[in-house]
Order: C-alpha cells, then structure tokens, then sequence
C-alpha cells in the first residue's frame, strides 16, 4: 500500500466523522497552541529582563559598601562609609587594561528643581565623568561635566530627557540655571530649606521606562559637588561601577578588583570584606536560569494538555479500529498485510495530530498577538524552534498514541474481523 | 482440467470457544479440485463448510494435514505471503457482499491494486472489471446507493480484479431475490465457461446445480462427492422469467 493511498484513506476517514474528528484534534490544537503561546510568553519576559538589565550598561562590576547589620544598626544608616573616589582611582590605575570605564556613584535623594518659573521633583544622583561611556548612555545635546568640574566640585549638572521636557518644554536646557531646593530626605540639613543653584551643561539621550521607573527622570551632578554641596558625605560615595573590555574579561576583573580593595582596606580575610562585588554576567546568569525555568513551567502546562490530546487520539482510534473491524477484514481477505493497516491508521493518527498542529500553531499564533496587544512592549517571538518542536510533538503524538491502537487493528484475524458484526 | 489446483489432504482444525467449548470444524478433509472446475460445497450448518472455504481461501491455516495451492504449500506460510496469495491468486465474493461503504463502486473494485503493488493502470483495470459484470455505468455509486444485486456484482468484479486462478464464493446469492441470484450465478458459469476455477458455498441444492460438482460436508469430512448430473443454466431461468414477466404483462394488458 503506498503513502498517498494511505494517506487518502487517512483524510476519507477523518472527513467522515467531522465532529468526532474536530473535537479529538480539539485537544492537540489546544495543547500545541498553550505550547507555543506560552513558551512565546515566557521567552519574551526574559528577553525582556535581559533587556534592561543590559540598557543599564553592559559588562559591569558594581562595588558597594557591605551593609553591617548589628543588633542596633540596621538599615540605610547601616551601610558603612568606606568606598570612597580614592578606591575608584586606586581601581583604574591597577587595573589598567581590563577597565574599560570606571565611575563612582553618591545618591542625593530626591530635590524640588525650579527653572524659568516651573516646579519639578526628581532624583539628584552624582556621578564622575566615565558615566556616559560606563551606562552605555551619551549626551543628547550639550556636554557631559569632565574632571576639573568634578576636582572643584562646580555646580553644574546633566539632566534626563523628561526632565528637560517638564522643565523647559521645548526650550533648549543647556545653558539655563537649575535651581534645587531640599524636598524631602536626602540631606542631613533637612531642616531648613536651601535653595542651590546649577548650570545645566548637558541633556541626556531617551532611555524609556526600566523596571517600572523613568530613568529619564533625573539629575546627574559631579559626585564630589554631591558630596560636598548636597549631601555632606564629603569623602564616601554609595557605588563604583566598572565597565570591563569584554564580557571574557569580567572575572578575573572582579578578582582583581578585590583583591585591590581588600589591601587598600587592611582586611585579611575576604570572609570580613566590608563591600561587595557584583558582576553583571552573574546577576544575567541567575535570572536567565530563573526565567528558563518559568518558561519550562509555562510549557510544560501546555505539555500537559498535549498530552490529554493524545490520549483522546489514542481513545478514539480505538473506538475507529473496533468500528470498523468488518473493514479491516475486508482489506486483509483482499490482500492487505499487516504493515499495510498498521500504516493506515496510523497515518490516520498522525494526520489528526498533524494537522491538529498546524491550527494549533495558527491558534498560538493569534493568542501570541493578543498577548501583544495586551501587554505592548513584551518583545514575544515565536522562533522556528518553537514550531518546529510543535510540530514534531505533535506528529510524535500520533506515532506514540495511535500506534496501539493500529497494532490492534492490524492484528485482527481476518476471519473474525469479517464475522464481527 | 488435469492440473490439481488445490490439493487438501487430512486437514483439520479446531475452534475454542472460551476455555471449555472445543468445536472441531474439520476433522480430516481429502479434497482435490482442479484448474476449470466448478465446484458447490454442501452440507448443514456447522457441518465445516464454511472452515474449509476459509482454508482454502488461506483467511485461515489449518492445525494439521497438508494444503497445496497450485503445488505451492500454504500451510507453512506466514501472513505476509497468505496475504500475497488471497491478493492474487484468490478472488473472494461474501454473502453479505463486505464492499467498504465509504468507497464508491469503482475504489471498492481497485482494493486488491491498493495492496497488490502494482499501481499501474489502476483505474482502467478497475473500470474494464466493473463492464465485465455489467456495471460499467454504476462507477460512483456507493454500495448503499445500490440494489443486491448491484453490490453483488461489484464485489464479483473486485474478487476478478487481479486476475485470480481460484473465485471463492460464500454463499453468493444467499441475500438475493431469485432473479439476482439468477444474475449472479450467469456470471459465475459464464466466468467457469471462460476457465475460472469456481468455489461456492451454498446449502441451496438449485444454486448448487449450477455448478459442475457438488461436495456435501457432515461432521467436519468430506461425506459425498459427485458430479452434477443435469447442470441447470442460468442464462435459460433468465430467459424464462423475462418470458414469464412477459406473459404476465400481456395477460394484465389483456384485462384491462
């Protein structure tokens, strides 16, 4: 018997019982369909984390002040004060090649800025000169502040794209006076208000939201200015970030990194390091591995429902075999061997799979851009792999659940299947 | 007539029904028949008819005794190529006709080409076997769409199909009306007259007096073997029956 006739008979078949063979491919389209709107899903959630974590710079090494818990001290008044601009520079010059970039961070809370007459509140961080290059994130006009700003501690500050826009409007920032005045938290002069006056030099690029927050929100002024005028913390700042050559590179900077810190310290065992080192790579690593098993678990649940597909294959090839016992004598008392009914039903099998598949796909498919439409900004994709694996496991259904019940058909002893009535 | 076609010699065999019940349907059957022969097997119901029929049709092997097909020996065959044999060398007509429902007149004659390999011509072969029965004009009919009668010569044209040296036919005309029966069984002698080798069970004597030879069964052995004396032609009932109908007509006419 060859494929085509098979094949053909496997069509006939399903087309005679419309409604029973819908239903049964129901199932797999149903379970193909979870399968590839799901792991469509869940690929797209962790590309999208990758995303933002990578839009904050890539290959960094983030050092920060440990937090020193003890029964009394807890909290932001825990960190310890040690990793000053000193550290940073210790960190450049013995580094040298395997630092790309480098840059110290002070937080200055969050300031009520006045400019041309219109009021705003955003957050003030400092940051040294190698910002621009560390975050991957280039002024759009105007100039970023360079070292002798950051030596004398000038007022001068880069602002974020919003931020520009609600101050200013349409109205070119650089070269206007910014005025901050203590909103609340911050400083440790929070008492009376103070009013202090900047030079905006620069206007950020557009970044977009990240993680719920618009990073194009903010005021960026030097880390010592931060530290001297607005803060008070006149020698600590709260992070130094790196940027390494390559992602090849980051381990061994990180090593290096703290062994300088830890001589520059006098800590002798790293157990009692007062910072901690957090490397880019790890951090992608651990929530790559987080989202693989999210989308593992999104598809497995569609898994789950593939597989009740197939067993209802599996049921109703049995009632078609036993339905249609006289047939199956029929063809054996003309000459059909056992290979042939073998391959009759379960190519009928595989063409309810496969084809329940194939609209599985579609179905996936329109869910995928239903999601979309839903949830913008999701970047889902449905690769190739994804429906290649679709349509394998369904076909692979077919063999696995339609495989008993054709060797039941084609074991029949033609004259008892000629008998049954 | 002098080649032997089918050689059985002490065949038996022997149905379980469940645990306790043992049927024994054959119980040593010698039987030759030869290339051209037409030949009608007798004998009550559970007398092995049907058994044998199976047997030589190779649907079933016998549990001893020795079955030569043409001097090929069957009994030691595997499915594969029992299969083979009832493709090409057996051409079976059942009583209840067993056409596939779903497959219109002219696919139910191509079955046999399906599974027989040779894909070449297939709709020809299968159109020129349905004229050689008359049906050359009912191709797209499905079986439910068809008299007995219809169905019955469908199912005489697929078992022709390949061609086969043995026509097996399990009581042909037992779902027929009289003149179907008729029908069939010119077809039958016509096919004999041609050369075929004829097999028919039947428990009908009239039926069976169309053939050449009648083997009468009685407990699972061969009890009588004889050639029939006076063979009736079905072409000449048919001819009578138009002339009957005829009468019959013309008597109506007359009346009214």
């Amino acid at each position: 018997m060859k494929f085509t006739d098979s094949f053909r008979e496997g069509l006939r078949s399903i087309a005679v019982n419309k409604l029973r063979s819908s239903l049964t491919m129901l199932g797999v389209i149903i379970g193909v369909a979870a399968v590839i709107a799901m792991v469509a899903v869940g690929t797209g959630a962790s590309k999208q984390v990758q995303d933002a974590i990578l839009s904050l710079g890539s290959n960094l090494i983030t050092i920060t002040p440990r937090a020193m818990t003890t029964d009394t001290l807890r909290g932001a008044g825990s960190q310890s004060m040690n990793l000053t601009l000193e550290d940073m520079n210790a960190i450049r010059s013995q580094l040298g090649d395997q630092v790309l970039a480098i840059e110290a961070e002070q937080n200055a809370g969050a300031w009520q800025l006045t400019a041309s007459g219109t009021n705003w509140n955003s957050r003030v961080t400092g940051v040294t000169t190698d910002y621009p290059i560390v975050r991957d994130w280039p002024v759009a006009s105007g100039v970023f502040f360079g070292d002798d700003e950051i030596r004398i501690y000038q007022q001068v500050a880069v602002i974020g794209s919003v931020t520009a826009q609600k101050l200013f409007g349409d109205a070119e920032p650089v070269g206007q006076t910014l005025q901050l005045r203590q909103a609340f938290g911050g400083g440790s002069r929070a008492s009376s208000a103070r009013i202090i006056s900047f030079k905006i030099v620069g206007v950020l690029e557009a970044k977009g939201a990240t993680f719920g927050f618009n990073r194009d929100d903010q005021v960026l002024v030097p880390t010592t200015t931060a530290q001297r005028v607005l803060t008070g913390r006149t020698s600590s700042v709260n992070s130094i970030v790196i940027k390494a050559t390559s992602a090849d590179a980051m381990q061994q900077a990180t090593r290096d990194v703290n062994e300088v810190l830890l001589s520059r310290h006098r800590i002798a065992d790293p157990e009692n390091a007062d910072f901690t080192i957090q490397n880019q790579n790890d951090t992608l690593n651990a929530l790559s591995s987080v989202s693989q098993t999210f989308t593992l678990l999104l598809g497995s649940i569609g898994g789950i429902s593939l597989l009740v597909g197939g067993i209802g294959i599996m049921n109703i090839m049995l009632v078609s075999v036993s339905e249609r016992t006289r047939e199956i004598g029929i063809r054996k008392a003309v000459g059909g061997r056992r290979r042939d009914i073998l391959s009759q039903f379960l190519i009928e099998a595989i063409t309810l799979t496969g084809t329940g598949g194939v609209l599985g796909i579609l179905l996936g498919w329109a869910i995928t851009l239903a999601v979309k439409q839903i949830q913008q900004g999701i970047p889902i994709a449905i690769t190739p792999g994804t429906v290649a694996v679709a349509v394998g496991v369904s076909v692979a259904i077919g063999i696995i659940f339609g495989l008993y019940p054709a060797m039941r058909a084609s074991r029949l002893h033609p004259i008892e299947a000629l008998r049954y009535e | 007539m002098s080649d032997v076609l089918v050689e059985l010699r002490g065949i038996v065999k022997t149905y379980h029904m469940g645990k306790e019940v043992v049927v024994p349907a054959l119980q040593g059957v010698d039987l030759d028949i030869s290339s051209g022969e037409s030949v009608a097997i007798m004998g009550p119901s559970g007398s092995g008819k049907s058994t044998l029929m199976n047997v030589i049709g190779c649907l079933d092997v016998p549990d001893a005794g020795t079955y030569k097909l043409a001097g090929t020996e069957v009994g030691t065959l595997d499915d594969d190529a029992l299969a083979a044999i009832r493709n090409k060398r057996i051409g079976f007509v059942f009583q209840t006709f067993n056409l596939l429902p779903r497959l219109n007149a002219l696919e139910n004659v191509e079955l046999p080409l399906v599974y027989g390999g040779d894909g070449h011509r297939r709709r020809e072969r299968a159109l020129e076997s349905l004229r050689l029965v008359g049906l050359g004009d009912r191709t797209n009919h499905r079986p439910s769409e068809m008299s007995g009668g219809q169905q019955q010569r469908v199912a005489i044209a697929r078992a022709l199909l390949n061609d086969p040296s043995l026509i097996l036919a399990d009581e042909p005309t037992g779902n027929l009306d009289s003149r179907s029966s008729a029908e069939i069984l010119q077809i039958f002698q016509r096919l004999n007259d041609e050369g075929r080798t004829i097999v028919m069970v039947t428990h009908e004597p009239d039926v069976a007096e169309h053939t050449k030879r009648i083997v009468r069964m009685r407990d699972g052995r061969v009890h009588h073997d004889e050639p029939v004396a006076h063979r009736r032609r079905a072409e000449d009932e048919l001819a009578a029956a138009t002339v009957a109908l005829a009468t019959v007509g013309r008597a109506r006419a007359a009346t009214t």
